[in-house]
């Protein structure tokens, strides 16, 4: 089956600054995707890019089409959230839905009023007067009801307390997911994604430097809690980060087979978060 | 244009005008409320005498004339709404591909499939068909109250009324001058509406400054380096009042179908374009 997302050395310049710096991406149907990066990264850029709001260099295909030449056919194939605070203020809830059904092909209204119904978001508010939750369940109960292939979500529970962040994700993946859609979610609140994704990209400085599907990390990543007579053998197996935990050494490797490190004291896989620190400060061991 | 299609540019044509309701409900009910004030205090000042021969006079002073007639004369009232009506455009315009940068919900409406020649399209019918409509409403509300008022004066000043009812069809025939006005006006200024929208579109801040200071920078350098000053004469001629109010139904082919009209809506279509495209990305 065709990737439904296929970038191939995707440049962004703004002025001297590389937002995009040869970027490769393939994206497979069905797939959750985390794409990971600190502030600047090149994360928004990228999944502008995605949707057609940014032109950039490069190949691009996303569900078939370059979204740079019809954005709005795209549309109809692709859903995207930003962040919380871009549904339009003056818009009262119903007239969000009202429109949403008018222009969307593949709007369900009856499905969003039945997500609406089981949140406190009155339908005559204008959304201005709902906080910053309600608009997230608001915006995610339009998207929801609109049966398309991509989810594309840039940071969608920026600014939300964390009772509404579960929420967000609960419902995504039980009433949203069937495995066949696809999502790509970026965040830098990497724990509270981490059980969701099947596929991790880590991108900084505009350029991808880890992508790899989670079932894959287990192979690729070991963190070993080094015992102290072992380590001048680990340091020789060059660690892409190493970092003090509870007075011992902890050891990242990548590519190193485990059954080489074990000896070494106790391994595991690193979690999304330590990795992904890992990566932003590989090197800095050496 | 298929339903769906159809559904869009209906959704985007209220979508404007919930939005800009204030300029295009909200500014004209404001000035008839203002009107109606004046109109009330004039009205306590009068004697009641001179009151009973004003609404005789009024009564009677068309008879003979057809509705269409009268209109050029029952226009009058409508003019300051016809003024309001030219400047809530100019913000309206200026502010219709900008504010949702500005506030960020650019990226709402643009995750639609809704295309950017929908969406600008939708910004110059909402001018030149939509808003003259809510003005116009307005205006039938103060023509009825008013003439309903009149009679109602009459009756207890015990004159003569029955003219009063004519003056409503004349009043009629003045709103639908003053729609066609609205209508044709903005064909005639569709260079400037493609150009506010071309900068409104474009401006990453205040697309006022940047409409003006680029229009008054090109005819400067016109100026410079050609000696001319054909832009700012041609901006001129479009200035004149006289294009901007049709007196009679008969003017309306006429100025619709003149060499000059088509020139302004070919150059206002190329700035149009140039709006479509300043649209495409978010950067």
């Amino acid at each position: 089956m065709n990737n439904i997302v296929e970038a191939r050395n995707l440049e962004k310049h703004y002025g001297d600054f590389k937002a995009l710096d040869g970027v490769d991406l393939s994206i497979s149907p069905g797939s959750i995707t985390g794409l990971i990066g600190p502030n600047g990264a090149g994360k928004t850029t990228a999944l502008k890019a995605l949707i057609g709001l940014c032109d950039v260099e490069g190949d691009l295909t996303v569900a078939g089409k370059d979204p740079r030449d019809a954005r709005h056919k795209l549309m109809e194939e692709v859903c995207f959230i930003a962040d919380v605070g871009i549904l339009p203020k003056w818009l009262r809830v119903n007239q969000l839905i009202d429109y949403v059904e008018a222009v969307h092909p593949r709007f369900n209204r009856a499905r969003a009023e039945k997500f609406l119904s089981t949140t406190e978001i009155p339908p005559r508010k204008r959304i201005k007067e709902l906080s910053k939750g309600m608009v997230t369940q608001l915006h995610l109960a339009t998207v929801m009801a609109i049966d398309v292939q991509l989810l594309v979500l840039d940071e969608p529970t920026l600014g939300l307390d964390i009772i509404y962040r579960k929420e967000f994700y609960d419902r995504l993946l039980n009433d949203y997911y069937d495995g066949n859609r696809t999502i790509i979610i970026s965040t830098h609140q990497v724990e509270e994604i981490e059980t969701l994704l099947s596929h991790l990209v880590f991108i900084n400085k505009g350029k991808i430097i880890l992508d790899a599907q989670m079932a894959e990390l287990d192979a690729l990543y070991t963190e070993v809690i080094i015992e102290p007579e072992h380590l001048a053998q680990a340091d020789a197996l060059k660690p892409i980060y190493t970092r003090d935990l509870l007075g011992k050494k902890a050891y990242t490797f990548e590519s190193v087979p485990r059954s080489q490190l074990e000896p070494f004291g106790e391994t595991g896989t690193p979690s999304v978060a330590d990795l992904f620190v890992a990566k932003m400060k590989e090197g800095e061991h050496e | 244009m298929n339903k769906l299609a159809l559904n869009q540019f209906i959704a985007l044509l209220y979508r404007e005008v919930l939005e800009n309701r204030n300029l295009f409900i909200g500014a004209p009910a404001v000035l008839a409320l203002l009107l109606f004030v004046f109109a009330a205090w004039f009205v306590s000042l009068t004697p009641g005498w001179e009151l009973a021969t004003g609404i005789e006079y009024l009564s009677v002073i068309f008879e003979g004339l057809s509705p269409t007639e009268m209109a050029p004369i029952l226009m009058i009232p409508a003019i300051p709404f016809m003024m309001m009506l030219f400047f809530c455009g100019l913000i309206y315009l200026l502010n219709a591909l900008y504010q949702d940068r500005k506030d960020m919900s650019v990226f709402f409406w643009q995750s639609m499939p809704v295309s950017n020649v929908k969406t600008v399209l939708s910004k110059v019918v909402t001018i030149a068909i939509v808003a003259p409509v809510f003005y116009v409403a307005v205006l039938f509300v103060v023509y009825v109250i008013a003439l309903l008022s009149l009679t109602l004066f009459g009756i207890i000043l015990d004159v003569q009324v029955a003219g009063l009812g004519y003056l409503f069809l004349g009043a009629v025939a003045s709103l639908a001058l003053v729609y066609l006005s609205a209508f044709v006006t903005s064909l005639w200024l569709l260079p400037s509406v493609g150009w506010l929208l071309l900068f409104s579109a474009f401006a990453k801040r205040t697309p006022i400054l940047w409409a003006a200071g680029v229009f008054i920078l090109i005819g400067f350098l016109e100026d410079f380096i050609f000696g001319s000053q054909y832009l700012a004469n041609w901006v001129e001629s479009r200035g004149n009042p006289s294009h901007y109010i049709i007196y009679h139904f008969s003017d309306v082919a006429d100025r619709l179908f003149s060499y000059d009209m088509l020139f302004g809506v070919l150059v206002g279509s190329i700035l149009l374009v140039g709006a479509i495209c300043m649209r495409r990305f978010i950067d």
